[in-house]
């Protein structure tokens, strides 16, 4: 009896450390670190890119010819210059900021049609749904880049553009996960409810099933985002970029894949940015992901 | 299963058929003349006119259209214009380099990606899982012309050990292979991880390991053999994926593979060779699907094909 | 319910599942490396007696009919000969004739050399070079035919010995028979050869028109002077780094055509030497010349106004890396026929003042290209606008994809420019035939747009007309300087340059004697070691 005031204090025989050891503070701990990590690996690249235009910068497009291809670190140049003697940062930069617009409007364009069609063919069935699965599947097995430079090549290769065609390129994924929530939440009982007040049924799927389902959707934005930078730097890779001088984070690379030889900082450290960001994005995709299955977890 | 099969045949059938009338429509919109690219730029607008004719481009879309239908049932895919060769047999001149470096760069995904899966699974949620999982996703994160280069500059250039392109002897593989794998890597072994964590915690391995079932077996026998469905799916999808995706890998490596071969045909206008670059790549990569999901009753003995839906 | 693999018992298991899964797989392999085991050895690094060639353009065949490109006229060569060649210096020389002359205005005599024959053994004879004529003629889209004139006609005189006619004058017809290869006539067809016999030193052991890869080995039945070299490894590399980074590592001996920097990264490496010689194309950004009178740019002192804008100094220097010459004439000054007519200079000053007093400081620029029209294309075209913004001129770039709409722009159907970055060849060695593409533009031409960027200048045209077809060499000489000079007057450029011919060859490839029209002769190259 002795022992009971101890106990009250320690009611039971987890101590602290098999608390830190547990498989749930283990989960929630590497999705704070995966956060975290992320968030600074984005906020590294967004801030500069976003106040590009009030930092003490040469202009993107000022060239000095008789300054090219300077080393890192020069005088005047933190990344040095590239083969018309412009500053590599400052290229970058605005650079980042054409390809970081295409992206996110890239994916705010594939979450809105993803969502509408995923959503129709998990809701209605039938042949919307036939229709629907059978694009998703046509999708994968299509040469994707061919098709995207083909379309590039009919409209001309505007910033506009090439959102769209990212835009296509991305649907899927969201249309696939929309339509395999909403074939969940199309039978629990409020939907039911719903129709029996007499809501017609793109009623009950506006007011009520895409509400509930946009939130889980919405978690895939952050991955496609990623997606979205590489796929434009790609196309600005094989020459579907827009047009010059407009610099873009893929047509600074293979531009100077041409001096990989000589100036190895043409290629790198854009090529650095990109995945600094995309690792950044992905990394906080990821740990939102494992949060919200961890908190999914508990609840049920 | 003969019922399924014709229907999934009739389905890939009807998407190959819709890809290629998307691709005949959209290259013949495009703007630019097969005739400008492939006449000498001192030729005269009769010359073109001629060159046109010569490849019927002056018919209407439809007429053109039904020619393709008709000749695409004979077996006739055209000639390659820039090529003055039938453009099936170029594409297939292409084509084993393509599904080479796609078999490689899959298998090397497959024999890191598998145990790096398991070893994260049985380690879930460490540090040491964390570092790992970090590490996959930088791989995955970095756009995969900048790595290729990167690597090209590093076993090249700076240590010149391995060729810099083409296909010539068999170490020319390596870096594309590399390219393709450091990019699936992360895909792979998160899906592997995934399904060890879920199978590990079911019932049936907890009762094979009260049954004394020692845990290697466990590991690799009962758990990695109840996560082969998901894992063969997701390998033949990549592979389809991969088909296709390699263009810009093989651009920047000079691999002679269908990739490059679609660019170039891409700035030629050389129509023939376009859509027979599709039909070829579109029918391979669903006849993979195909492949995968017949080989699900084979790796699971409880699905028998065409009775779940 | 789950059961595990240990509960099912065996006989309920299909027996055949893993061998099936297993012998699926591995024909699956099979099948897909299969044909690559005729294609890939297991060594890479070229042999002692293998020479390699690195091509950046494919070369999807040895004849010449549909593709020609500079680099490919030395494959070409060595496998299918022609009558003659042009050689150093841009002499003519014979190769299958032993006689080629002039007897009439209309009329050449030429005899073929004793005991020439393809690698089979048998002999080349007349008709031969007769069908081969009709072949080419037949073709449409040939490079080949737009360099002549007219095509001669055969006239067989005796079993060696023919006359080649024309209807008119053709005073260069020995330059340009140059051009086409002879092959045995049964085998010869009016569309690109893809295999076929050829009298040339070496002949094609393995092709993959597809990739562009070819082997060649050496003729052993060659009629003329043993090559030193056993086997040819052409390979079609399409990157230029990748070019570089080959050549550096010895896995190519030569890489041809090189981009000025390339050329650059490559000079001074141990164990590379990089060649050059004056080049025959002239790279121009030559003014849209269907502008409606009036307008500025339609004024050829505004044009010319607008030269001194651009720092061409400083574009050879910097950009250009020092591999090209400022054009001082109209056309290239290696071609055969060439005059300096005078130079660009730079002095903005000079540029803001004309425009001003002529009333065009309000002028703005849209310079158009295709990507690739000539080496360091974009770095040139952003340095250029950079250059005009200096004088106030506002200016635009609109780059074009390979395979789009360029030319629909450049006949004026596509859309409104003012500068166009163009490259023309000098594929004959010859400044007439480059002045009269160019500049030889009539009022009837041009109604099917078919004028160089809508350059029509009636006397220009009549002078170089009466140049063409003057026999006597040196009263030609004299009516092109003085077309040159009018040309050079009417100031159609903003700026042109002539890239350098640059190759680059591992130091154990010897006696690699670069031609100005971009060719050696496979024949005469040596290995060391």
């Amino acid at each position: 009896m002795s022992s009971t005031a101890i106990e009250t204090e320690r009611p039971s025989a987890v101590t602290p450390r098999d608390l830190a050891r547990a498989t749930a503070t283990r989960t929630r701990r590497s999705a704070q670190v995966k956060l975290w990590a992320g968030a600074v690996c984005t906020a590294l690249v967004v801030v500069p890119v976003a106040l590009a235009n009030v930092l003490p910068l040469p202009g993107a497009n000022a060239q000095d010819l008789s300054r090219r291809r300077l080393p890192p670190l020069s005088e005047g140049h933190l990344l040095g210059t590239d083969q018309l003697g412009r500053d590599l940062l400052s290229r970058i930069l605005h650079g980042g900021q054409v390809s970081l617009t295409v992206g996110v409007l890239a994916v705010l364009v594939s979450g809105l049609i993803g969502i509408a069609a995923g959503a129709a063919a998990g809701f209605f069935g039938g042949w919307i749904d036939a229709l629907v699965s059978r694009f998703l599947e046509a999708q994968l097995a299509l040469p994707l880049l061919m098709m995207l430079l083909l379309v590039v090549a009919l409209f001309g290769p505007s910033v506009t553009v090439i959102t769209c065609v990212i835009a296509v390129a991305q649907w899927p994924e969201v249309a696939r996960l929309t339509r395999s929530l909403v074939l969940v939440e199309r039978e629990k009982p409020y939907v039911a409810a719903a129709r029996v007040l007499g809501l017609r049924a793109w009623q009950v799927l506006l007011r009520h099933v895409i509400p509930n389902v946009v939130r889980p959707a919405s978690l895939v934005v952050l991955l496609l985002l990623a997606q979205a930078v590489l796929l434009e730097s790609a196309l600005s890779f094989l020459g579907a970029g827009p047009q010059r001088p407009f610099a873009t984070w893929g047509r600074i690379i293979s531009d100077g894949q041409a001096y990989i030889t000589t100036s190895w900082w043409l290629v790198t450290l854009p090529g650095l940015v990109i995945a600094l960001l995309v690792v950044g994005v992905n990394l906080l995709g990821d740990g939102l992901r494992d949060r919200t299955r961890r908190r999914k977890g508990a609840g049920a | 299963m003969p019922t399924y099969l014709a229907r999934r045949l009739g389905q890939s059938l009807l998407t190959v058929f819709l890809t290629l009338t998307t691709v005949f429509l959209l290259v013949r919109l495009a703007p630019g003349d097969p005739a400008a690219a492939y006449a000498p730029p001192s030729a005269s607008s009769a010359d073109l006119a001629r060159i046109r004719a010569e490849f019927g481009l002056d018919d209407p879309l439809f007429t053109q259209y039904g020619i393709f239908l008709r000749d695409l049932f004979t077996g006739n895919l055209g000639t390659s214009y820039s090529f003055h060769a039938p453009a099936f047999d170029v594409v297939m001149d292409r084509m084993p380099y393509t599904v080479t470096l796609a078999v490689a760069a899959l298998a090397v995904t497959t024999l890191v990606a598998v145990p790096l899966g398991v070893w994260m699974a049985r380690r879930a949620d460490t540090k040491r899982e964390l570092g790992a999982n970090v590490m996959t996703i930088a791989g995955q994160s970095m756009p995969d012309f900048w790595t290729g280069v990167m690597l090209l500059t590093v076993f090249a250039v700076l240590f010149p050990v391995l060729p810099a392109s083409g296909f010539t002897t068999w170490s020319g593989l390596v870096l594309p292979t590399l390219t393709v794998a450091v990019l699936q890597l992360a895909l792979v072994s998160r899906l592997v991880r995934r399904e060890m964590v879920s199978a590990l915690t079911s019932p049936y391995v907890t009762v094979a390991r009260s049954r004394g079932v020692s845990e290697h077996a466990l590991t690799w026998r009962y758990a990695l053999g109840n996560s082969a469905v998901p894992l063969v799916t997701a390998l033949g999808t990549r592979f389809a994926a991969l088909l296709n995706g390699v263009v810009v890998v093989e651009v920047v490596f000079g691999w002679p593979g269908v990739g490059s071969l679609v660019v170039r045909a891409l700035e030629t206008r050389d129509y023939p060779l376009i859509q027979a670059t599709v039909l070829v790549t579109a029918t391979l990569a669903i006849l993979v699907q195909l492949l995968v999901d017949l080989a699900y009753p084979l790796l699971d003995p409880r699905v028998r094909l065409g009775k779940a839906a | 319910m789950t059961p595990s693999p240990q509960s099912a018992s065996p006989e309920h298991e299909p027996p055949s599942r893993r061998t099936l899964l297993r012998w699926g797989a591995l024909g699956g392999a099979g099948l897909a490396l299969g044909p690559l085991s005729a294609c890939a050895g297991p060594t890479g690094a070229p042999g002692p007696g293998t020479l390699t060639l690195g091509l950046n353009r494919s070369l999807v065949s040895l004849d010449n009919k549909l593709n020609q490109f500079d680099a490919a006229i030395t494959v070409q060569r060595a496998v299918r000969q022609a009558l003659t060649r042009i050689g150093p210096r841009m002499k003519v020389q014979h190769v299958l004739a032993d006689r080629f002359e002039m007897t009439e205005p209309t009329a050449w005599t030429v005899r073929l050399r004793e005991g020439v024959r393809y690698s089979d053994g048998s002999p080349v004879t007349v008709e031969d070079v007769a069908t081969a004529l009709r072949m080419y003629a037949k073709v449409n889209g040939s490079f080949i035919l737009g360099l002549f004139p007219e095509l001669p006609t055969v006239e067989p005189t005796g079993e060696r010995t023919f006359r080649l006619r024309t209807e008119r004058p053709v005073p260069v017809l020995d330059r340009l028979m140059a051009n086409i290869h002879i092959t045995p006539a049964a085998a010869n067809r009016p569309e690109e050869l893809q295999s076929g016999l050829g009298s040339g030193p070496y002949r094609v052991v393995k092709a993959n028109g597809g990739a562009g890869e070819y082997t060649l080995a050496r003729n052993t039945r060659y009629w003329g002077p043993r090559p030193h070299v056993d086997t040819v490894r052409v390979r079609f590399v399409p990157e230029e780094a990748s070019r570089v980074i080959a050549l550096r590592s010895g896995e190519l001996d030569v890489v041809d055509t090189l981009t000025p920097d390339s050329a650059e990264q490559l000079t001074g490496l141990p164990g590379v030497t990089v060649q050059e010689t004056s080049g025959v194309r002239i790279c121009q950004l030559f003014f849209n010349f269907r502008k409606p009178k009036g307008h500025p740019l339609a004024d050829p002192r505004v044009r010319r106004a607008l030269t001194y804008a651009i720092d061409g100094e400083s574009l050879i220097r910097d950009v250009l890396t020092d591999s090209a010459d400022p054009a001082e004439g109209v056309v290239p000054l290696a071609l055969e026929g060439a005059v300096r007519t005078g130079s660009y200079t730079y002095d903005p000053a000079k540029a803001k003042s004309l425009l001003k007093s002529l009333g065009a400081d309000d002028v703005r620029i849209k310079i158009i290209w295709e990507s690739g029209e000539f080496a360091a294309d974009t770095s040139v075209m952003e340095a250029v606008v950079d250059m005009l913004q200096e004088i106030g001129v506002r200016a635009r770039l609109q780059q074009f994809q390979p395979g789009g709409d360029i030319l629909k722009w450049r006949q004026g159907r596509g859309g409104d420019w003012d500068v166009i970055g163009n490259g023309f060849p000098g594929t004959t060695g010859q400044a007439l035939t480059s002045l009269q593409g160019m500049y030889g533009g009539t009022a009837e031409k041009e109604r099917t747009r078919d004028t160089y960027m809508g350059f029509v200048v009636p006397h220009i045209e009549q002078q170089l007309s009466d140049a063409a077809v003057e026999v006597d060499a040196t009263e030609r000489n004299k009516k092109l300087v003085a077309v040159q000079h009018t040309i050079w007057d009417t100031w159609p450029c903003l700026w042109a340059f002539a890239p350098k011919t640059l190759l680059a060859r591992r130091d154990r490839v010897r006696d690699l004697d670069l031609l100005t029209l971009n060719s050696y002769d496979l024949s005469a190259v040596r290995l060391e070691g």
